[in-house]
């Protein structure tokens, strides 16, 4: 090959190159959510199909999603046109780094996650895009053990523990499943669920004696539980494989189980306990940050997320619900349908207690966490006084109050500055 | 010497080779019963990966691998992945070898302290080099590039390309280059004609190593790369949550590419270990 010909080859290739990068104009839609790779290929090609020019949607992990975003953010020029995430994810960021999207004509149709959206400021920080929230699943086999006089719809904590009991009895096995592993989401149980159900609050009650004795029935179930559940973190394999009969996780951490056997399982609202039937949502909202290359673009692709019809596709690519009013289709998967009955039954219930999400920690939102799941690893996986291991990491909780000045949040009462842990 | 010497002798002996075959076999299957396993789940419909216990004979049900045929992108990121290895190969080489021969045959100052920094580059978790590393790709133009993934992972691949290739040389007697060099050569010359030959396998080996390094790296390529993602960073991020039919699938595409390209250059990892040509 002669030098000039090896030249032009090379020219010819970088033009090439050249080229493929010029043609891609694609809105990069940065997300925490729909990472399973079935949920990501949902997205793309039921979701995101239907809008009208090309979307790059990009599931990542939530420690490079956000070093992605904040090395564009210091960098001041992005790539990223709509972020994707958590409440959560959106708290923990700083609020002039995100656009304001109250002018943008669609909100969701409660106003508690709209107000939850501003997250503290006086604007729309993010929009709510789509909710979730936790609930039980059983496999069919086990409803034969459930209690005498028990309503699996309508279930306390005592028959949940009576019903595990049971099933250990007959079986021999421990079949209570129970998210306790690396990525399970267990303290969303602790904060959502036993504590409300318990103590009528989260922060204000996290030392009080009702928390002890929720704490005591929270070690009586473990009992029951399958000791493995410290490796659980999705139950739906753990219902498919039937290491686990009944278990708690996150509606979407489930909906495999339903839609590979939903002749198998049921879904239903979590237990109730002395002070009402504690249950918590799950909230994911839009943004766009403020270097996004292409406003426009950016926002035209949030309004159409916001679509009832999306909404409805969104539902059914990730299990999500909608968070605009909608007319559901009759051709929802078995996932769907069996967790939007358990939704709707708990938050129906005479003795429903609604949680919120936590509000106002900002960066601390992964501390107030780590405090839940420090005491239960304490008290249930160490076996430490119940007393002893609340009086101690009330002071963790109180500086954590403290520090970001958060006010109380449902169902604590309200407070006057930073909520108090009582 | 009497009879009963003669058969424990033999005795001992036989034990002995029963004891290496035990020994092979057990480090044989510890490789390849999990790259078994792997592959009998890949070939499984989801309900037999999830039931218990497992068939030891694969069904040939191809649901899971069709899914990933009809996953965008996995084309692209399977390149992508093959450029950014292949250019941290030579960089890695083109930067650790001559600094591992500097190593084996100069004394200067702060040598010592010099092979103790080289490995500095893996003391830190990328994690926290991602965020400046990111602002500044940005802000140079290296991000999303497979050039500047590459410079990163030669970061990462450095250390192990200069302590290969310092104890190589090490093992290359000063003196043949000594004898070359009364025979004419230039110090250049004898480095070529010489040292160069004695060493390529192992130099090769030490390549092989940083393909490894750069194939397996996940968070660098998740935040430095957008478009043009890396295999790894395009599959690994979302397998984690994936449903278990799904993960086998996805780590036997993981794995395998990296088994061909390792099995293809087998000879030179066979040099490096000092077993010859086989």
């Amino acid at each position: 090959m002669t030098l000039r010909s090896k030249f032009s080859g090379m020219a010819s290739g970088l033009a090439i190159l050249c080229a493929a990068a010029a043609a891609q104009a694609e809105t990069l839609f940065w997300s925490t959510q729909a990472r399973p790779v079935e949920e990501a290929q949902a997205m793309r090609e039921q979701v995101l199909a239907g809008y009208g020019s090309a979307v790059d949607y990009q599931p990542n992990e939530d420690g490079p999603w956000l070093t992605r975003l904040q090395a564009e953010l210091q960098a001041g020029k992005g790539t990223i046109e709509v972020l994707g995430a958590l409440h959560g994810n959106f708290a923990a960021m700083n609020p002039d780094d995100l656009v304001d999207l109250g002018d943008l004509g669609v909100a969701a149709e409660s106003a508690t996650f709209n107000s939850l959206a501003m997250l503290g400021t006086d604007q729309m920080q993010y929009l709510p895009w789509m909710q979730a929230s936790y609930i039980m699943a059983a496999n069919k086999e086990a409803l034969q053990y459930l209690p005498e006089g028990a309503d699996i719809n309508a279930l306390t904590y005592d028959q949940l523990i009576a019903w595990t009991a049971a099933v250990e009895e007959g079986t021999g096995q421990k079949k209570f499943g129970f998210p306790a592993g690396e990525k399970g989401l267990k303290h969303r149980f602790f904060q959502g669920y036993l504590y409300p159900s318990y103590t009528d609050g989260v922060v204000r009650t996290f030392a009080s004696d009702a928390a002890v004795e929720a704490w005591e029935k929270f070690r009586e179930l473990w009992s029951h539980t399958n000791p493995a559940s410290t490796n659980f973190s999705f139950l739906q394999e753990q219902l498919l494989s039937g290491d686990a009969w009944i278990v708690f996780d996150h509606t979407s951490r489930l909906a495999q189980a339903f839609n590979e056997r939903p002749d198998d399982f049921v879904a239903f609202p979590a237990p109730a306990g002395p002070t009402g039937r504690g249950f918590m949502p799950v909230l994911a909202g839009l943004a766009i940050p403020k270097t996004a290359p292409d406003m426009e673009a950016s926002k035209a692709l949030v309004q159409y997320m916001m679509q009832p019809e999306t909404q409805i596709a969104t539902l059914k690519a990730t299990n999500f619900f909608p968070v605009v009013p909608v007319d559901l289709p009759d051709d929802l998967p078995p996932a769907v349908k069996a967790s939007g009955d358990a939704i709707a039954k708990m938050s129906g219930a005479a003795d429903a207690n609604p949680g919120l999400l936590p509000a106002g920690l900002g960066d601390m939102g992964g501390d107030f966490n780590r405090v839940f799941v420090d005491t239960f690893e304490r008290i249930i996986l160490g076996g430490q006084d119940i007393r002893a291991v609340l009086d101690d990491q009330k002071s963790t909780l109180a500086g954590i109050m403290e520090k970001t000045g958060a006010p109380c949040w449902a169902p604590d009462a309200p407070s006057e500055g930073a909520c108090p842990v009582e | 010497m009497t009879a009963t010497d003669v058969s424990s002798g033999a005795a001992q002996r036989r034990s002995g080779h029963y004891l290496y075959a035990a020994s092979v076999a057990l480090l044989c299957a510890w490789v390849l019963v999990p790259l078994y396993f792997l592959l009998i789940n890949t070939l499984s419909s989801p309900d037999t990966v999830n039931s218990f216990p497992k068939p030891f004979i694969p069904e040939f049900d191809w649901g899971s691998l069709e899914f990933f045929a009809g996953y965008e992108g996995m084309l692209k990121a399977l390149k992508n992945s093959v450029v950014v290895a292949v250019l941290t190969m030579i960089m890695s080489i083109a930067v650790g070898a001559p600094a591992g021969y500097a190593l084996s045959r100069f004394e200067f100052r702060g040598k010592g302290l010099f092979r103790m920094l080289v490995l500095l580059t893996r003391a830190f978790p990328l994690p926290l080099l991602a965020l400046p590393l990111a602002v500044m790709f940005i802000r140079t133009g290296l991000d999303d590039t497979a050039i500047g993934l590459a410079l990163v992972h030669t970061t990462l691949a450095i250390p192990f390309a200069v302590l290969i290739t310092f104890s190589l040389f090490s093992g290359i007697p000063i003196e043949l280059e000594e004898a070359a060099w009364t025979l004419g050569c230039t110090r250049f010359t004898a480095f070529t004609k010489v040292v160069l030959p004695l060493i390529l396998p192992g130099i090769a080996a030490s390549a092989i190593f940083a393909f490894v390094i750069s194939w397996n790296e996940v968070f660098a390529a998740a935040v430095l790369t957008i478009e043009n993602r890396t295999l790894t960073a395009f599959l690994l991020a979302k397998l984690g949550e994936a449903p278990l039919h799904l993960k086998f699938a996805g780590g036997f595409i993981l794995v395998v590419p990296a088994l061909v390209f390792i099995f293809a250059v087998r000879k030179y990892l066979f040099a490096m270990w000092g077993i010859a040509n086989r």
